[in-house]
């Protein structure tokens, strides 16, 4: 048997080194053909345990595979019956997903793998590289598509009905999935913006789910707009490498820098990748679009596609050759103010998604943070700063992901079980669902960067690099950075008031309404994923310096073109940090270990005595009701006021009039409106409108005047080349 | 673990002194100065009632409260000798440490259901999130002076050499002593003897615990008086030697005591709404401590 299998490995081989890719449509007819003989020799040399040795050409046999993989499933979830359709998506991703993370576990392990496929005359060979980078996406993208993919199968069991709505969901699912791994694999700026396109399409078509709500279709357009705005920006920026080098190629980003400006190509990527990842003031689509997606869909796009993002700066920077202190203070500001705005804002809304938006704007900017220390890093010839601060994000990168995703898909189970995305209609919610609550509360202590979770580790990293900063010795860089220092550590305070809040008014207390259907705990399904996420989150929380070894490795090798610290870039700077952080790991242990001491001693103290129970003390007040609880618009009311220059509260009701002795029932409400949104944005939008409104006779509907047009605009070209103004 | 030992005996009188210091401000003569931990060994032994609306997280929240005050405990040095948990940004993970406590103590209260309850939530999230930047500024300070990052290092290198360097530490030691009243829930910010939950903030957070519970929470509030009255102390020991350093710890402790009963006597209480403004006015003490720094390292030329 073996020996069969072999040669069959060199059929496949040999196919795509003669075949060589020059037709399309025959390739695929033969991929499908010999999808099962690819697949038995991949499985037999898994089991052989031999592929660190597997080569270039075996990681084209998996792209291969996972696209015929994704293919077949395609026509094939048109087909099979509506129960199906969601075991068919989990099986597609989850062999998506393994065939992908195998080159990038190599990567990660230091083995580049480069290959190239032919894609017509036009664009030639189009480069493909999973380095260090890309697979470090690549995983974190994985893991969070197929949590999200098994929490989706039990969060969509209920549109048991809609059966070309699920196909469609699905199908768009393993594509989004796919074309987000094949963005961090592209080293070619025009195919690159592809993959980028088929992304953002298909998870905005993904958003849309509950199309037919008219709130759900805004917030898709406004995704699906604000998208295109920064595929403009990306277009300008790899048009103008293109102009400027005669290619497309990422590598030519390194002429360019060489030659130019620094400052401008970054700051046109830095747009056109900052409205993915969500900085300010590029954030509006994030509050809207995440509330309006499926709460899986909101998971995975807040722990993954935001993230492309960062992916993209992080790429772009490894291209960068000057002017990184200059950079690196504009992303520090940029990032404390995004991370400020973000939480506060968080803080004050009563959506329960909508908050966790708001919270990944947060993070976004922790990350920025440390994206903006590495790049000083680079600048003032600090190896260790270039690790600390771009190994705090990376690890922060893969932290929000974890954490985020988790908070969504808690928050999903809550909206699934009340309907209702209105966390002042709920409480109590830990007595009907306790275990979706702890996860809740798991996730809202890892996110406030308290140990012993995972989000402390990230944290202490860009402290570190922060701390370290300051040493350098610069008097501008020690106030921005000592103002950074005091950021960040607000913006862990706020988010400690905007999880308790969300947390205590979701799941403490009582109810707050009776609800139409009393709510249960989640399927099991639904739960598995989360705990899946724990573990991995518990993994990063308690063998941090694993982690951080793997992104020394990953920063070590990544492809920074004649940076000036070349020289000093040894991992082994990483070593001190590395012992702190599992000496971190083991007083997170005691600490689990000290607080379980004290429960004992309480346990025992308590034996014998008289426990009872009561009524919550009123203050002397005998009959209170559930309507009473303190709610979390008064909780972080107080917070509202003192930024009340930024956070616009809206309210309305009608006043009571002299005269009006007998008072009829009103009505009272108030809502926060996003500063930068309302004032700014829409502010620029309407006077845009107003200008274009000018020009609304170009366009009157007449057919004799687009005639006229044409010909106006044929005449004009006519002159112009008679006149030898264009060739 | 010598600072462990201390901050735990300096801890057994620290609230005492303080009841005794306001009761001979207004003229009384007042309780033993063991009297608040007497209190406390008889919460311990008595039973508990609970609220029906509570669940798990009231009942583990004030072990988990007094548990991360341990832990900090741990990490402050004392003079020379170093703390059971040092390691380079330690005065990081003692602050998320002690938030960790104030995440549940938080939630506990939100636990009850009860308006009253929630409303002292809010305050102390408000207040201490607060508090936050101005002690990091402080730390991001005395590591920019020292060039160490551990509390333990920081504080043996830190020098009282010139003028600036008092002004710095006199400095140094208000901001601390605000960050004691305002995470223990003192007298400008809060009073501890108000009768209406209204106007309460730490008070009515632990309304509904009781019995061990309430224990726990009131001995953790004297560990957290002497746990900054260390770090303040840590300000002025330096490199003294022990003989002297132990008997300067607990004279330090005590003034301190002694300073937080005579606020207490001669202070009343801010209006809930100017409390933001002086908790935040903090940070800007802090920065001048960084302007300060800035100065003695010769930073402005």
């Amino acid at each position: 048997m073996p020996a069969q299998l072999i040669i069959n490995v060199h059929i496949v081989k040999n196919d795509l080194q003669t075949g060589k890719w020059q037709k399309t449509m025959e390739l695929i007819y033969l991929r499908i053909e010999n999808t099962t003989y690819f697949l038995i020799p991949l499985l037999c040399k898994i089991l052989h345990n031999n592929f660190p040795g597997l080569q270039m050409t075996n990681a084209i046999i998996l792209m291969d595979v996972s696209w015929a993989t994704t293919i077949v499933a395609v026509v094939l979830m048109c087909f099979i019956p509506t129960t199906k359709k969601s075991i068919l998506a989990i099986f597609t991703v989850i062999i998506n997903a393994i065939l992908t993370s195998i080159p990038a576990v190599q990567a990660l392990g230091g083995t580049t793998t480069d290959f190239s496929f032919y894609a017509g005359t036009f664009l030639g060979d189009v480069p493909i590289r999973i380095d260090g980078l890309s697979a470090w996406f690549i995983l974190i993208i994985n893991f969070t598509s197929i949590t999200g993919v098994i929490y989706g199968v039990g969060y969509l069991k209920t549109y048991k009905n809609a059966a070309y709505k699920l196909s469609l969901h699905w199908i768009l699912f393993i594509l989004f999935h796919l074309s987000m791994i094949w963005v961090t694999l592209l080293q070619n700026g025009f195919v690159f913006l592809i993959a980028w396109e088929i992304m953002s399409l298909s998870s905005m078509l993904l958003v849309i789910f509950d199309g037919h709500l008219p709130k759900t279709l805004q917030a898709g357009v406004n995704y699906f707009v604000q998208m295109h705005i920064s595929i403009v920006f990306l277009t300008i920026g790899f048009l103008w490498v293109y102009l400027e080098t005669g290619s497309f190629g990422f590598h030519s980003f390194q002429t360019f820098f060489a030659s130019n400006n620094n400052l401008w190509l970054f700051i046109i990527f830095f747009v056109g990748f900052g409205l993915k990842a969500g900085f300010i003031p590029l954030h509006s689509w994030l509050p809207h679009a995440h509330p309006a997606a499926p709460s899986h869909i909101s998971g995975v796009m807040s722990g993954v596609i935001v993230k492309l993002g960062i992916y993209g700066l992080i790429r772009v920077i490894s291209y960068v050759q000057s002017d990184f202190n200059l950079l690196g203070e504009i992303i520090i500001s940029i990032s404390i103010l995004t991370g400020l705005y973000g939480i506060l804002n968080a803080a004050v809304h009563r959506d329960f998604k909508k908050m966790l938006a708001y919270c990944t704007i947060e993070n976004i900017g922790i990350i920025g943070i440390g994206i903006g220390l590495g790049m000083i890093g680079l600048g003032s010839h600090s190896p260790l700063l270039y690790y600390l601060g771009f190994g705090g994000a990376l690890l922060h990168v893969l932290n929000h992901s974890l954490f985020k995703s988790l908070l969504f898909f808690a928050a999903g189970s809550v909206y699934q079980q009340t309907h209702t995305r209105d966390m002042e209609r709920l409480g109590g919610l830990i007595k009907n669902m306790p275990q979706t609550a702890i996860i809740f509360l798991i996730g809202a202590i890892a996110i406030a960067g308290i140990p012993p979770f995972n989000g402390f580790i990230s944290e202490f990293v860009i402290y570190s690099g922060l701390i370290e900063g300051l040493k350098l010795g610069n008097i501008n860089l020690s106030s921005l950075l000592i103002l950074s220092f005091a950021g960040l550590s607000l913006m862990g305070g706020l988010s400690i008031l905007t999880f308790t809040k969300s947390f205590g008014t979701l799941f403490l207390g009582n109810e707050r309404e009776t609800l139409p259907h009393q709510p249960h705990e989640v399927t099991r399904i639904m739960l598995l994923p989360q705990y899946l996420i724990i573990a991995v989150m518990l993994s990063i929380a308690f063998v941090p310096q694993w982690y951080l070894a793997i992104v020394g490795t990953l920063l070590s090798g990544m492809a920074l073109v004649s940076h000036p610290i070349d020289q000093g870039l040894d991992v082994s700077l990483l070593a001190g940090y590395s012992k702190t952080l599992s000496h971190i790991s083991l007083y997170s242990l005691l600490f689990i270990a000290v607080i379980g001491l004290f429960w004992m001693i309480r346990h025992f103290a308590q034996k014998n005595k008289s426990i009872m129970t009561g009524n919550t003390w009123g203050c002397a007040y005998v009959a209170p009701n559930n309507r009473m609880q303190y709610t979390g618009k008064s909780y972080s009311k107080p917070l509202g006021k003192r930024f009340s220059f930024m956070l616009i509260e809206k309210k309305r009701y009608p006043e009571i009039m002299a005269g009006e002795i007998f008072p009829q029932p009103r009505k009272y409400s108030s809502h926060y409106l996003d500063f930068i949104e309302h004032y700014i944005i829409d502010n620029a939008i309407r006077l845009l409108l107003t200008i274009v409104n000018y020009f609304k006779f170009i366009q009157n509907g007449r057919v004799q005047s687009y005639v006229m047009y044409g010909i106006v605009f044929i005449l004009t070209i006519f002159i112009l080349t008679l006149l030898n103004l264009v060739k | 673990m010598l600072s462990f030992v201390l901050i735990l005996i300096a801890s057994v009188f620290f609230t005492g002194i303080i009841v005794r210091t306001k009761s001979m401000a207004s003229g009384r003569k007042g309780p033993g100065i063991m009297q608040p931990v007497k209190d406390v060994v008889r919460l311990f032994k008595k039973g508990a009632v609970y609220s029906r609306t509570t669940s798990f997280i009231f009942q583990i929240a004030p072990t988990i409260y007094f548990s991360s005050v341990v832990m900090a405990m741990m990490v402050v040095p004392f003079g020379q000798s170093r703390g059971f948990i040092s390691f380079n940004g330690d005065f990081v993970f003692f602050a998320y440490v002690l938030a960790l406590g104030k995440f549940f103590s938080i939630i506990s209260a939100l636990d009850t259901g009860s308006s009253f309850e929630g409303m002292g939530a809010s305050r102390e999230a408000l207040y201490s999130l607060l508090a936050e930047p101005a002690f990091f500024i402080l730390m991001g300070s005395f590591a920019l002076l020292t060039g160490y990052t551990s509390f333990h290092e920081m504080f043996a290198a830190l020098h009282l050499g010139s003028y600036i360097s008092y002004a710095i530490a006199i400095l140094a030691t208000f901001v601390l002593v605000m960050i004691v009243m305002i995470e223990n829930s003192r007298m400008p910010i809060d009073d501890p003897k108000t009768h209406l939950e209204l106007t309460m903030i730490h008070e009515v957070m632990i309304l509904d615990n009781s019995g061990f519970d309430l224990g726990l929470i009131m001995s953790a509030g004297f560990l957290k008086f002497a746990l900054y009255g260390a770090i303040i102390a840590n300000l002025f020991l330096g490199m003294v030697p022990y003989q002297y350093s132990i008997p300067l710890f607990f004279i330090i402790q005590g003034l301190l005591a002694v300073v937080i009963g005579l606020i207490e006597s001669f202070i009343a209480r801010f209006r809930m709404s100017h409390n933001p403004q002086f908790i935040f006015a903090l940070t800007s003490v802090s920065l001048l401590i960084f302007f300060g720094v800035l100065l003695v390292l010769g930073k402005f030329v």
